[in-house]
């Protein structure tokens, strides 16, 4: 095939990509800088003022509570929740029964594929404070009522995104382990070797490329997500409030369309420095 | 074939363009919140259609009034959105200065009944000389009560309060006798939105004789001894002794679950307007309405704080109404619907389906239907007298949100009275410039 004909291929995708992609993040850039609301004087005739917003939002608290709740969301239900737990099935299924695989995978794939409103309607009947199936079950052992969106409300949000994600991660490395040669384990298995040292020395150097890959893709995809806004609406009094739902309220609850953009661009660098420090990381183990 | 399926096409489309489609939006939908106003209009929409030869459709929405105020003015961002918008008259500044809403004087000289509109009300629904909402209705503020809990707890009723501690004394007793019963219900928080700064905030503050705009100076006020005791009565209720629920207030969908919960004779007083009366309480409504209603809940108007020199009572009031969406492709039209909307029989019909405080004088006089609803009569008898409006300019909403973190900080414990109060005066300061801010003693 010709360069001629490689570019014109590409034509198509990259148009899609500069008007779905690469056209709003600019607008967002140049909303940034402006003062524009949604309703009042400043909707009709914004003002530009620069850095303004975010010289805003680097003293603006509620900017440092999302951080820090995104961070510890990113951390509980991303890397320890997912990938930990993705990992853990895909290894405790691995070279197992055919049946007993098919039914792991199912049961944590349907958590997967349920929509996303019909999953903050589930768990919020399964976490109620007075009708939660998990409280009534609770309170046969005699454990007094918690009102789990009040008293741990980070926690819980962790525990449902990792309900929500597992599958992937799981499937990405029940996959990435069907690559690693079976030779290899069985030579293994017949001088003995001890389980910590076949995960160590052979399991883990063989798939390390689909982990940087899994760890980029859950870590970019939580910092982004929104499902938690169904469960908690970002309270009680705003600590499950995580970056894209502090956006939101600015951008579309208070109307601050200019702020609301600035503090999407800097979670758009900070998404990128995520993704440069995984992509060095990678890089580094493979030289 | 291929000819037919293309007639088909083309006819469809002119159909399409031809039928005129007038759309009306408003927060209500059948079975749930405001279900009153969908039941009012299915009554007399499809006449008014046959009359005027055009489709009239109303778009339902029942969600918190926060999203469906963002619902409306992305609409009209877009190019888009009803013809005819019913919303909250303290919408209407920010929405004119956007741009958002047409100014229907010319509409108005063509409606028979404008000019029996109160000015209060038509003040509310102008802005820099243009009007631009016909007021639908308006409300006062009080506090409901539970009877029957009052009885089982042993406090007499009918039960009117004289000053803050006596509210207080109220609830202590309500949660010693009643374990399991929320004494009070005063809305704190910024989950609540509005209806926190209105039916909460504003109704302690006001009664310290305090206010968040001081209209001698045309100021925010960020400090004052109000501001201080209205805080200091937030902590005591939900802080110090735990005559309120906390938790609640912060919570998820919290104003729908005190509903639920007063609607399960779970809370015994509650602070709120006409409207949860008329629509909440109702008989007709599905969720939450009280069979026996009329006997069951009475109501006392809110006390000052009982210092010298405190108001007696205090109300605030709001008010909603019918504005015009400048994308809208046929205002005649969109007049001929409004005045019919208007009429005489409409508005009865409306108020007996949900009664409220009358925002003109012909309906207001006709004493066969409006006194014949007790509540309203009295309500508004007692209280209209002490009602007062809200500052309602294009950054009143920025500033509500601060005074609804001011009451959450205080109830989550999250910081003292001082560090709220300091953090609130730094925030209005910002928003509004320091030229724009005064303290008060």
């Amino acid at each position: 095939m010709g360069k001629k004909a490689v570019v014109l291929l590409l034509i198509p995708a990259l148009t899609l990509i500069a008007i779905f992609l690469i056209f709003p993040a600019i607008w967002v850039l140049k909303l940034g800088m402006t003062n524009e609301t949604l309703t009042g004087i400043k909707a009709r005739e914004p003002d530009f003022v620069g850095f303004q917003n975010l010289a805003r939002i680097f003293s603006d608290r509620f900017f440092y509570n999302a951080l820090k709740i995104s961070l510890l969301f990113v951390f509980g239900s991303a890397v320890v929740g997912q990938a930990g737990l993705g990992m853990s099935l895909a290894l405790i299924t691995y070279r197992k029964s055919r049946r007993l695989k098919t039914l792991v995978q199912s049961i944590v794939i349907l958590a997967w594929i349920i929509p996303e409103v019909v999953v903050a309607y589930l768990w919020i009947a399964f976490l109620d404070k007075d009708f939660g199936t998990l409280n009534v079950l609770l309170s046969w052992f005699g454990i007094r009522k918690i009102n789990w969106f009040y008293e741990h409300p980070i926690f819980t949000i962790i525990i449902f995104n990792t309900w929500r994600g597992t599958a992937y991660s799981m499937l990405l490395f029940s996959a990435a382990l069907e690559t690693i040669p079976p030779s290899y384990l069985e030579t293994a298995d017949i001088i003995g070797t001890s389980p910590y040292r076949k995960l160590k020395d052979i399991i883990l150097p063989n798939i390390k490329s689909y982990i940087f890959t899994d760890l980029i893709l859950i870590t970019l995809w939580t910092f982004n997500v929104f499902t938690p806004y169904l469960l908690t609406g970002g309270g009680p009094s705003f600590r499950t409030e995580l970056l894209p739902i502090y956006i939101y309220r600015n951008a579309f609850k208070y109307f601050k369309i200019g702020y609301g953009s600035a503090i999407s661009t800097v979670v758009l660098m900070i998404n990128l420095l995520l993704a440069i420090f995984y992509i060095t990381l990678s890089r580094r183990k493979k030289a | 074939m291929k000819k037919w399926i293309c007639l088909l096409l083309v006819l469809a489309m002119t159909v399409f363009v031809i039928a005129e489609k007038i759309t009306i939006i408003a927060n209500a939908i059948k079975g749930g919140k405001n279900t009153q106003v969908v039941e009012w209009f299915e009554r007399f929409l499809p006449d008014i259609a046959k009359e005027l030869g055009v489709q009239v459709e109303l778009i339902q929405t029942g969600i918190k009034d926060e999203d469906f105020k963002a619902r409306i003015v992305l609409d009209i961002k877009g190019g888009g959105g009803a013809d005819i918008l019913w919303i909250d008259g303290f919408w209407v500044p920010e929405f004119v200065e956007a741009g958002y809403l047409r100014p229907i004087d010319d509409i108005l000289e063509s409606v028979p009944c404008w000019k029996y509109y109160y000015d209060s009300m038509k003040a509310m629904g102008s802005y820099k000389g243009k009007t631009y909402l016909v007021p639908a209705s308006t409300d006062v503020r009080m506090i409901y009560y539970n009877k029957e809990l009052f009885k089982k707890a042993g406090i007499p009723v009918p039960w009117q309060p004289k000053n803050w501690e006596d509210i207080i004394k109220t609830a202590r007793i309500i949660k010693e006798k009643l374990p399991g019963v929320i004494p009070l219900q005063i809305n704190a928080g910024t989950e609540m939105g509005e209806a926190t700064t209105m039916q909460g905030f504003f109704m302690v503050l006001l009664g310290a004789g305090g206010n968040l705009y001081d209209w001698e100076s045309g100021k925010w006020i960020v400090n004052s001894s109000a501001l201080k005791d209205t805080l200091n009565f937030y902590k005591q209720i939900y802080v110090d002794e735990k005559l309120g629920d906390a938790e609640l207030q912060v919570s998820p969908g919290a104003r729908e679950k005190t509903f639920e919960l007063f609607r399960q004779e779970k809370i015994a007083m509650y602070v709120e307007g006409t409207w949860m009366y008329t629509s909440v309480l109702n008989p007709n409504n599905a969720s939450w309405g009280f069979p026996d209603r009329d006997v069951r809940i009475g109501w006392a108007a809110m006390p000052g704080r009982g210092k010298p020199g405190d108001p007696e009572f205090v109300s605030i009031s709001g008010g909603t109404g019918f504005a015009v969406n400048p994308n809208t492709k046929n205002p005649k039209l969109v007049a001929e619907v409004l005045k019919r909307i208007l009429y005489i029989e409409p508005q009865l019909t409306y108020f007996e389906l949900k009664p409220f405080v009358s925002p003109r004088s012909d309906l207001a006089d006709s004493c066969w239907t409006v006194n014949k609803d007790k509540f309203i009569a009295e309500t508004s008898r007692a209280l209209v007298k002490y009602t007062t409006f809200r500052p309602a300019f294009p950054v009143y909403p920025e500033i509500s949100f601060q005074a609804q973190l001011l009451t959450e900080r205080i109830v989550t414990k999250q910081m003292t009275v001082e560090q709220a109060l300091k953090e609130f005066a730094t925030e209005v300061t910002r928003i509004v410039g320091k030229e724009n801010v005064i303290e008060k003693p």
